[in-house]
């Protein structure tokens, strides 16, 4: 890895004096989806903001307030050139794992220990965390790319890097967050050349690990418990499958044309955290089939120009941060969709863009200003 | 690479879709269904239940608001919460703890009632409180209504009662349940998981309609003169049964009053009035079993609840001769001038037939017309005027005069008549003189009344007007006509006859000076009485119609008394009086004014007559013939004390105060300052005091008097009744006009 660093040095000083403008299609794509996520969040949330707090714009008005910083934190990195990112990538990795260490100690609540608390609002480090990995694993794979098939630099620097986090994420505990970050990381691995009999041995191992929890009742306790929560939510829909519940009546009874903006009846405290993590709903009770549909279509949009971007970018770095950072957009809003509805049993994840939550949003615009600064970079003619 | 993550990508998008494509549009409305199951609120507005008015308007049953407090067990996750619950409702409804925690167990519900009828300041305050302590949503207040009869055990028989959840269990609030009840509204509308309702959401409201009201021919003046009249009887006579009463409107079959007693008080329908029945029951209680007493206090409860006057067939005696005289004078068995002989006993086909009169006198009535068949209330007569009838026509007009059908009086329970299908010749002979057949109080006061009306048998009814919420008339009833019984001129015949049993036969009780009164007495035996076996006696049913005036029947009135517990009961003696008593409270109220006869003008009595120790309906009747008025102090049955005494003078008009009970007699009152006064202002204020006035001195004719001086002196404690003599003198200086 040392012998890595001379190499991205002379790249950076190549290209760090070219200029070009930002991808339009990306940023329109960003800002579309920020504008429907905050007219969505905020007809999601003022039923519960009421009811909790007396206040219907709660939720709305911190939400805008990030939006704004968040939209200023885009266009500054934009218009960064995202190559100082390789000298940053063990600090911030570091820094992670600091934080993902303190947030065991200094938090907001004993049965997840995700939020460090600041006062006027609080971080969650795991947010940070998808970025450090995709960050540092953007780094070594393009300071490593000849050596890829190497297992010595192609497997197992990912897998320490990686397992760290993780393991410290589990001891939050944050299970949606480490599937979320072992996804991100497996696909970068994926695209970034780890030889595919490695992913072969890790799939089968995966697929051994599950016919072990399926077939030994036990091993680990309440697997069972949540798989028959997740086939049927009914059996218990007073208590563990009540929010599942919940968001299938409210995906359902949006039908094909949905309710109407702002008429959702299940947000009015049926919905847990309606907007959060089940934001969704509301959007399919709202605007129906029809409307999930347009909103998943913007979010292929821009996952697709992502990678465009990504493929466009003419160096490896710049490459694989785009795909690493537009494929955890695109994991987690399928993710976040597939628990709402019930396709994958439930685990809290949030949808990008809509889900309420502060520095995830500053976070999120950030990645796309990192994404952007790509863009600026791909009209170059080839080295 | 790259492609294959796209297509990755593209997979997870695709199967998610497929997800909510599924549930929206496939089931989507099943989903939606279940989801609005648990959204939607339908909530009861109930509908106002109508009044029931009488016939002046004057409310006899009316609702009013009143509040079930609720709690919502779900919502109270808390100890604390639960704590403050508890203590309120314990603090402000009374309730017991143990009752309130069964109910705030019930954690899956967000609805419970834990008291219902509880009046506005009650819930005023609970709700302050339970603002002030945040506990708004846990106790919630819903409104219901609760029903009032303002006057207590008054026409009780008659209007029933309405159940705790308003619904008619009995009387006119059951017969008009559907006309009372109105119809309940809902509200409709979205709730959020906490039972409030969703801000702008969907509400919709479908209004209730309240009841309508009934407006009753029932009179509450007359009623009162009615039940006043019973209520007396019941101890006057030592009534081990009951006694019933009926007044009616002879030519349009309106019934003005109708009660029986011992009844009940509908606000509390379930407190067993008689006290008697009561003790007995209390006794009962330490002797037998649990379902012994239950039965027996059921059994109390339906005989309280139940309207004798239509419910009850009974034997009625002598009072059905009106029925066979009537009928025999139409079908022209018989004519006034026919005669029948009495020896004091018959005998028909082989079964010997006494005379009531055999037993005091020993012989019989002697040959007399039809008049005197009808004043004497001669058996024998009227056997033999039934068998002139012959059974064909005797059970014809049995049936013309209703009493084979109901009378479709708008009450619920009307029962039926028991009357032989087949007479025998010895049926015939003994349902001539109203035995071995059962008829109710209401079928026979109707049949008398056809009898008495110009021959028109009425449909008898109660509800002369149903109006709803906001007054505007819904129906009239208009009389009905069920069929000419008789002629005009045999009815005429009738009343002629029927008058000269008051004035100069059986019923000479009922007379009431300045009107012209017809009646018919009766005495029954209830043969078929269960007494007969567990007590070896039969008990009588005594009883009198009567009907005024003769020239022109407004008002008839049928009074039963169901076994009296008095030597030689008669219905003669004990029955006509009562009516005498009711009809001479009701005719003049009615606006029909007296007219005295030269006669009784000239009876009436200077002296008072001694009446201590008479029963009051006797005293009353005593004072009525004398030409007297009379005022009754107290609520006992006999007369203790009378005011003027015996053989005192009673000035002109003056009133004799009768007092029944101990306890009233003795209070005094102060003899008002008259001196200086106009005549008019003395007399006004003598009278008003519940004194007598006696003016003494020339009273000349145009000139203006005042009073010069009186005795007692002004201030003086006299008892009411007490005779105040005053002087007039010319005044010296008139009054201008």
């Amino acid at each position: 890895m040392e012998a890595a660093r001379p190499a991205g040095k002379t790249r950076k000083k190549r290209i760090r004096a070219e200029k070009g403008g930002i991808d339009l299609t990306f940023m329109f794509l960003v800002l579309i989806l920020l504008a429907i996520g905050l007219i969505m969040l905020f007809s999601a949330s003022y039923a519960s903001a009421y009811y909790e707090t007396g206040n219907s714009f709660y939720y709305i008005s911190r939400q805008l307030l990030f939006a704004i910083v968040g939209i200023i934190g885009m266009f500054v990195v934009a218009n960064i050139d995202y190559h100082i990112l390789h000298r940053f990538a063990f600090l911030i990795y570091i820094g992670t794992v600091f934080l993902l260490i303190l947030v065991l100690f200094v938090h907001t609540r004993e049965d997840a220990r995700r939020w460090i608390p600041l006062g006027f609002t609080t971080f969650q480090p795991s947010e940070l965390a998808k970025f450090a990995v995709v960050l540092i694993f953007a780094h070594l794979i393009s300071t490593n790319y000849d050596r890829m098939k190497d297992p010595k630099y192609g497997v197992w620097p990912f897998l320490a890097l990686m397992g760290i986090v993780v393991l410290l994420m589990l001891l939050e505990p944050h299970l949606s967050g480490t599937i979320l970050i072992l996804s991100i990381g497996i696909i970068m691995m994926f695209v970034g050349g780890t030889d595919l009999k490695w992913f072969m041995i890790g799939g089968l191992l995966l697929a051994a690990a599950v016919v072990v929890i399926v077939l030994i009742p036990g091993v680990i306790p309440y697997a069972m418990s949540r798989i028959q929560h997740w086939r049927d939510p009914w059996i218990d829909p007073q208590g563990k499958g009540f929010q599942t519940i919940q968001s299938l009546y409210a995906i359902g009874s949006g039908g094909l044309m949905g309710v109407g903006i702002g008429n959702s009846r299940q947000k009015h405290l049926y919905l847990p955290e309606p907007q959060n993590d089940f934001i969704f709903s509301v959007v399919c009770e709202e605007l129906g089939f029809i409307g999930a549909t347009l909103i998943i279509l913007v979010f292929v949009l821009l996952i697709w120009r992502g990678y465009v971007i990504a493929m466009r970018c003419r160096d490896r770095f710049g490459s694989m941060l785009a795909i690493g950072l537009t494929t955890q957009v695109g994991v987690q809003t399928i993710l976040n969709i597939a628990v709402v509805s019930n396709t994958i049993p439930n685990t809290g994840i949030s949808l990008p863009f809509f889900s309420s939550g502060g520095t995830a949003l500053v976070m999120l615009l950030a990645e796309m200003g990192v994404i952007l600064s790509v863009s600026r970079q791909t009209n170059l003619e080839k080295e | 690479m790259i492609v294959v993550l796209v297509a990755m990508i593209v997979f997870g998008f695709c199967v998610v879709l497929h997800q909510l494509f599924k549930l929206q549009v496939v089931e989507g409305e099943a989903l939606q269904a279940r989801a609005l199951q648990q959204q939607l609120r339908s909530e009861r507005i109930g509908a106002k239940r109508g009044t029931i008015y009488d016939t002046n308007g004057n409310p006899l049953a009316k609702s009013a608001t009143v509040w079930s407090v609720c709690v919502a067990p779900g919502l109270i996750d808390t100890p604390e919460k639960e704590s403050d619950v508890t203590a309120a409702l314990e603090k402000f409804l009374e309730l017991d703890k143990e009752s309130i925690q069964k109910k705030l167990a019930l954690k899956g519900t967000l609805y419970q009632v834990v008291k219902t009828k509880v009046e506005k300041p009650q819930a005023d305050e609970l709700m302050t409180f339970v603002s002030e302590n945040g506990l708004t949503g846990l106790i919630f207040l819903e409104q219901d209504t609760r029903r009032y009869y303002p006057y207590g055990n008054f026409a009780s028989a008659v209007l029933g009662f309405a159940n705790d959840d308003n619904h008619g269990a009995y009387g006119l609030e059951s017969y008009y349940e559907k006309v009372l009840a109105g119809t309940p509204g809902r509200v409709v509308s979205m709730k959020n998981s906490r039972g409030v309702d969703m801000d702008l959401q969907y509400s919709q409201e479908y209004a209730a309609k309240d009841g309508d009201s009934l407006v009753l021919t029932i009179d509450e003046t007359i009623q009162h003169f009615l039940e006043k009249n019973l209520e007396i009887a019941l101890p006057e006579h030592k009534v081990r049964n009951r006694v019933t009463g009926v007044v009616m409107d002879v030519k349009t079959g309106a019934v003005l009053a109708m009660a029986s007693k011992p009844d009940f008080d509908p606000n509390n329908p379930y407190e067993i009035l008689d006290d008697k029945k009561r003790e007995e029951l209390e006794n009962l209680k330490t002797v037998a079993t649990k379902e012994q007493y239950d039965q027996a206090l059921r059994e109390a409860w339906y005989a309280q609840w139940r309207n004798y006057a239509i419910s009850d067939p009974y034997e009625p005696g002598s009072v059905f001769k009106i029925i066979t005289a009537s009928g025999a004078l139409e079908c022209g068995a018989v004519t006034r001038q026919s005669t029948f002989y009495c020896s004091g006993a018959t005998t028909v086909n082989g079964t010997p037939y006494h005379c009531w009169v055999w037993a005091s006198r020993g012989e019989g009535h002697g040959q007399q017309d039809l008049e005197h068949a009808i004043m004497n209330s001669c058996n024998p007569a009227f056997i033999d005027i039934g068998q002139r009838m012959g059974a064909q026509n005797f059970a014809e007009y049995f049936s013309n005069f209703g009493l084979t059908e109901k009378t479709g009086i708008d009450l619920p329970g009307e029962a039926t008549s028991i009357y032989h299908a087949r007479y025998t010749i010895n049926d015939l002979a003994s349902s001539s003189f109203g035995q071995t057949f059962k008829v109710t109080p209401i079928q026979l006061i109707t049949a008398a009344s056809a009898a008495v009306n110009g021959g028109k048998l009425m449909q008898p009814y109660i509800v002369k007007q149903i109006v709803d919420a906001e007054g505007n008339v819904i129906s009239n009833t208009e009389p009905v006509v069920k069929r000419q019984v008789v002629s005009e001129d045999i009815s005429k015949e009738m009343r002629l006859m029927l008058e000269q049993v008051v004035a100069n036969g059986s019923g000479r009780q009922a007379q009431i000076p300045g009107y012209r009164v017809g009646g018919k007495t009766g005495t029954s035996e209830q043969l078929d009485s269960p007494k007969l076996k567990s007590e070896g006696r039969t008990p009588n049913t005594l009883s009198f119609f009567g009907f005024a005036p003769v020239e022109d029947p407004q008002v008839a009135c049928l009074v039963l008394i169901d076994d009296p517990d008095i030597y030689n009961a008669y219905g003669s003696t004990v029955a006509a009086p009562i009516v005498g008593a009711v009809l001479a409270d009701t005719l003049p109220y009615m606006g029909i004014e007296p007219q005295y006869t030269e006669e009784e003008l000239a009876n009436v009595a200077t002296k008072a007559e001694y009446l201590i120790n008479l029963d009051l309906h006797d005293a009353q009747y005593k004072c009525r013939v004398s030409g007297l008025k009379y005022r009754v102090v107290g609520n006992g049955t006999k007369v203790l004390r009378q005011i003027p005494e015996a053989g005192e003078t009673i000035p002109e008009g003056g009133t004799i105060v009768l007092y029944t009970e101990e306890e009233g007699a003795g209070d005094l009152i102060p003899v008002p300052d008259v001196v200086g006064k106009t005549v008019e202002e003395a007399n006004r204020s003598i009278v008003g005091a519940g004194l007598n006035i006696s003016i003494s001195g020339e009273q000349i004719e145009g000139t203006h008097q005042v009073v010069s001086s009186q005795t007692p002196a002004a201030g003086e404690q006299v008892e009411a009744g007490t005779v105040v003599t005053i002087q007039c003198v010319e005044s010296t200086a008139p009054v201008t006009e």
